[in-house]
């Protein structure tokens, strides 16, 4: 049995909690991310060799990055950033974030998630800004809760990380 | 080439002494000078031993070293100064020291001076160590102190149950103490699953359930634990090292232990006890023994620790469960099922035992019955004595007992009791007595009073010899000899001595014959019946022919009864006997005096004297004032009368008083009372009286109510119930509202309003009928006769209707003209009409009285006038009607 633990992290709002929905493992209901502050998840990732399962800590979004429980980051060897491709803002929210975790914890492997990309009018990201941060060579994908386009890309891709 | 001096042991020699060996020093110089020049070799044969150039040529030479020597020489010889040097180094030598060698080296000097510090100051120590110590030192004794109270719990639980007898008997039969047992019965637990959590990330390293337990996915639990630790300490502020080492839910509890890598989360249903809490925690620290360097290293694969997870289930496999051994109840069940018929027999035994002596001991009291012999053997009664037929019988004796009679066996011997009762028994069986006799003990004797005929006495007589000596006397003196017929003709005797002795009967002749009685004799009427005096002597009534003549008796008694009779003295006269002589006594007028000297004259000689010479002869003045009296109460009972003086004096009454004018005359009241009007002198004054029926007579003289109301008194008051027209109402009211100021009470609530509908249904036709004239005519034409025949009809019979409901109904005949010619010819024609009209209906029989006429000329038209000729419907009479 191998597992990871990740973490996911971004701003209020940028549908972390749905993006996962439907595709994770999950017994806890969504109260616990305004009670405790996280949820967890569990997402099964087949890779060529091996199966893995994904631990994910979902974090309670919040903009106020002073409330950020960063104990929770604790172990994590991989993370999850989600942005909200509708607000421009929330990627700054997101790397803020990640800085907050590796400060404590040091670096680990991350995907980059825009998500909403079905709302394609209100896309507030231009594709310079995302080919800027390819070029750092992070691993970003257009990702979209509502028809779950390139999400299971995106884990699938987390999980070959954390493994090697 | 030699040397006497070995350059080695130089700097030995030197390092001991500071002195330089000058000489020696010197000698090697020579040596030198002369390798180097043999001639000198031969001059200098010895060494100088001060030569201050060699000094000069050892400083050249070694100057440095030397002061660099005694640099050395002096820090090495003075201990603060080699401390100081060795302070400045220790720490990296140390930390550049081989561990295990240095460790080893420390350890003595180090336990030592631990030794040392405790010795001299535990404080410091104490000091050092209680952050330590303290957390590991809490929980110890918390877990002890719950321990204790768990213990203790238990213990008062169960202390006076059945379960707590039970399991004292255990304690004593192994030897534990009994809150060892209570607790190992009582704290029924079972680990459900066990978590081995990495610390660190959360993740699960292993984890292992319990048979028959279920839960959700274990990974995501494990990782919400340990989130749910992180927020408990971050929410808090919480420092210390463990974390969240109980959450309770219900049945439920999840026990944490924490160790340096991986925490133990143990989920226990049930009541678990706290050394548990050490059982995990050896489990937890048993791991970390065992994999301490795969803990620490765990980043996710949990293969490498797969052996934890046997370690883990001997967690699991802990549990403490209820015995099912449960309570011998086939044991109790047959240990009752022998001890309650025994009882139940033992308890029964004893009762019918009980119930055996009552009987006896009642036995024992009864008359006539002689208890020999009594024994219960086998649950059998056994008895045995004497009994008198007449007694009571000891079979019937024993219902009411409960006790068994089939079980009781009865040996009776027969035996005639002396006793004077039984005696009595057999005696009244065998000699049965008639009805007139009785037999009772008086003081032991047996003795018969009252009446028997011959045969029986002797019988009784017999018997009395037969009674054995020893038994009671029979007393039989008393009975008297009678026959029937003998009692029968005693009771007539009585019947005709009672009927002698009776005043006013005379007995002539009586016999019996065959059975029947015969009286003759005389009676007189007012004396008692001789028939009623039959009842209660015993003569049969049938049996008794009777024949009564009727005379007077002269006995004063009947005399008297009968002069009372035809006499009827008055009051104030009382007849009495005195003597044999009849004496009347008192006043009486002298018509009655007259009345009883006659009564006495007709009473025949050898009757009683009637004397009625002590009567007075009453005085007609007394029987005047009688008379008086009695027409004055008369007066004073009338309604309306209120009598206030009364005198009589010389032979003349006066009286003065009130009367009601309504009311009965007094003289009239004079009348049959025998008192002379000549002589009554009245004075009345009039007054009104307020009793309710001079009312109502005022009443119905001052308002004439009419008909169809009536005036009656309930209770004293006036009450009014009817019809009346609206005036007479109110005139009523007004009656009413004067009256209620004396205190009489005219209720006229009762009273309707007279309903005049049909009256207006007729008083309409009559107002609608108009008599028409020609111009110029005060007499209406002759087709005009057929309306005032109607018109005449309708009056009268308006009018007669009106007086039946007590209204006066008059009718105003209104005469009009057209408007040619002058207004004052107008005038008079229209009252001319008017009165025309008049004659004519008064000719038909109306009453005149009840028509009123008035000329209205041009003033009132029926259409308005707009021609010269005149209108002819102007031209008329109009009849209204007026009612009061």
């Amino acid at each position: 049995m191998l597992q990871k633990k990740i973490c996911m992290l971004g701003g209020f709002a940028v549908g972390k909690t749905s993006l996962v929905r439907r595709f994770v493992q999950s017994i806890f209901s969504e109260t616990y991310l305004t009670t405790v502050g996280v949820k967890i998840d569990k997402k099964s990732v087949a890779l060529p060799d091996k199966t893995v399962d994904l631990i994910l800590w979902d974090l309670a979004g919040e903009d106020d990055i002073g409330s950020f429980r960063v104990s929770y980051v604790r172990g994590a060897t991989g993370l999850v950033l989600v942005v909200d491709g509708t607000r421009a803002a929330t990627l700054a929210v997101a790397l803020t974030l990640r800085e907050r975790a590796e400060a404590e914890f040091g670096a680990m492997p991350f995907v980059l998630l825009f998500n909403k990309s079905d709302l394609a009018d209100r896309w507030a990201i231009s594709d310079s800004e995302i080919n800027e941060l390819r070029q750092l060579g992070w691993q970003l994908y257009l990702t979209s809760a509502l028809s779950g386009e390139h999400v299971d890309d995106a884990f699938r891709q987390l999980a070959s990380m954390v493994t090697q | 080439m030699t040397s006497t001096v070995d350059p080695i042991s130089l700097p030995q020699a030197a390092s001991n002494d500071t002195e330089i060996d000058r000489e020696a020093l010197a000698s090697l110089l020579v040596e030198i000078a002369r390798n180097v020049d043999p001639d000198y070799r031969a001059r200098f044969d010895g060494v100088p031993t001060a030569d201050p150039r060699m000094e000069t040529l050892r400083q050249l030479l070694v100057g440095r070293e030397i002061s660099e020597l005694s640099r050395v020489t002096h820090l090495l010889d003075e201990p603060e100064q080699l401390a100081a040097a060795v302070g400045g180094v220790l720490p990296s030598a140390a930390a550049r020291a081989p561990h295990a060698q240095l460790g080893e080296a420390l350890a003595p000097a180090v336990e030592r001076a631990v030794q040392r510090s405790i010795q001299k100051s535990p404080r410091t120590l104490t000091d050092i160590l209680y952050p330590v110590f303290l957390p590991a030192i809490r929980k110890s004794i918390g877990e002890k102190i719950d321990q204790t109270f768990q213990s203790l719990n238990e213990t008062l639980r169960h202390i006076f149950t059945w379960h707590g007898l039970k399991w004292r008997f255990e304690a004593w039969r192994t030897g534990a103490s009994f809150s060892e047992v209570v607790l190992k019965h009582s704290l029924v637990y079972r680990v459900e699953h066990v978590f081995l959590i990495n610390r660190n990330s959360g993740l699960l390293i292993a984890h292992v359930t319990a048979d028959n337990a279920t839960s959700e996915d274990p990974q995501l639990i494990s990782s919400m634990l340990s989130a749910i630790q992180d927020f408990v300490k971050d929410s808090f502020n919480e420092k210390e090292q463990s974390g969240l080492d109980t959450i309770r839910f219900g049945e439920l509890r999840l026990w944490s232990e924490v160790g340096p890598f991986a925490t133990l989360v143990a989920v226990i249903r049930g009541n678990p006890p706290e050394e548990l809490h050490e059982i995990v925690r050896d489990v937890l620290l048993r791991i970390h023994d065992e994999c301490s360097q795969a803990l620490e290293q765990f980043d996710g694969d949990s293969s490498q620790l797969a052996g934890v997870e046997t370690q883990l289930q001997t967690c699991v496999e802990l549990k403490q469960e209820e015995s099912n051994q449960g309570f011998p109840w086939l044991v109790v069940a047959a240990v009752l099922l022998v001890l309650i018929p025994a009882g139940g027999w033992f308890f029964l035994s004893w009762q019918s035992g009980q119930r055996w002596q009552a009987y006896v001991s009642r036995l024992g009291t009864q008359p006539g019955i002689i208890v020999a012999e009594q024994k219960v053997r086998d649950g059998q009664f056994y008895i045995a004595g004497l009994r008198d037929p007449l007694a009571a019988d000891p079979q019937s004796l024993l219902s009411g007992t409960q006790v068994d009679p089939a079980r009781v066996h009865s040996h009776w011997r027969l035996y005639q009791s002396l006793e004077p009762e039984f005696v009595l028994k057999r005696l009244t069986a065998s000699l049965a007595p008639p009805d007139s006799v009785r037999l009772s003990i008086v003081n032991d004797r047996i003795v018969a009073e009252g009446e028997a005929t011959a045969t029986w006495i002797n019988q009784a007589r017999a018997a009395a010899q037969q009674l054995s000596a020893g038994g009671p006397v029979f007393d039989i003196s008393r009975v008297r000899d009678v026959s029937p017929e003998e009692r029968e003709a005693e009771r007539w005797q009585a019947y005709v001595s009672r009927l002698e002795s009776q005043p006013g009967i005379i007995v002539a002749e009586q016999k019996v014959r065959d059975g029947q009685f015969y009286i003759v004799g005389l009676r007189d009427p007012l004396a008692a019946d001789p028939q009623a005096l039959l009842s209660g002597t015993e003569v049969d009534p049938a049996r008794v022919r009777s024949q009564w003549q009727f005379y007077q008796s002269l006995d004063p008694k009947f005399v008297l009864k009968r002069l009372t009779a035809s006499l009827t003295p008055p009051k104030s006269v009382r007849l009495s006997i005195v003597e044999d002589r009849i004496v009347a006594e008192g006043e009486a007028p002298d018509t009655w005096i007259d009345r009883a000297r006659a009564a006495a004259r007709q009473l025949s000689a050898g009757g009683p004297e009637f004397d009625i010479s002590k009567v007075r002869d009453v005085s007609p003045e007394a029987r005047a004032a009688e008379h008086w009296q009695y027409y004055v109460s008369r007066l004073e009972a009338q309604p309306g009368i209120i009598v206030a003086q009364q005198t009589e004096r010389g032979g003349h009454f006066y009286i003065s008083g009130l009367r009601d004018p309504l009311a009965a005359d007094p003289q009239a009241l004079l009348s049959g009372t025998e008192v002379d009007p000549a002589r009554v002198h009245s004075q009345w004054q009039f007054y009104q009286s307020l009793d309710p029926k001079f009312v109502v007579k005022r009443l119905t003289a001052s308002l004439t109510p009419p008909k169809s109301v009536q005036l009656s008194i309930i209770q004293d008051r006036i009450v009014v119930v009817g019809e009346a027209p609206a005036a007479w109402i109110n005139r009523a009211r007004a009656a009413a509202q004067q009256l209620s100021a004396d205190g009489v009470v005219l209720d006229v609530s009762q009273l309707r309003e007279l309903s005049l509908a049909e009256l207006n249904h007729l008083r309409e036709a009559i107002q609608a009928t108009d008599i028409l004239f020609y111009s110029g005519k005060v007499v209406p034409g002759p087709e005009q006769t057929a309306i005032l025949d109607r018109l005449a009809d309708q009056l009268k019979e308006f009018a007669q209707n009106a007086r039946k409901s007590g209204v006066t109904a008059r009718f105003m005949l209104t005469g009009h003209s057209d408007a040619t010619g002058r207004e004052t010819a107008n005038a008079s024609i229209s009252a001319a009409r008017a009165e025309t009209v008049r004659a004519l209906l008064n000719k038909r029989g109306v009453a005149p009285e009840l028509l009123l006429v008035r000329g209205a000329g041009t003033f009132e038209p029926a259409v308005p006038e707009n021609s010269r000729t005149g209108n002819s419907a102007n031209r008329r009479v109009s009849v209204t009607v007026n009612l009061d």
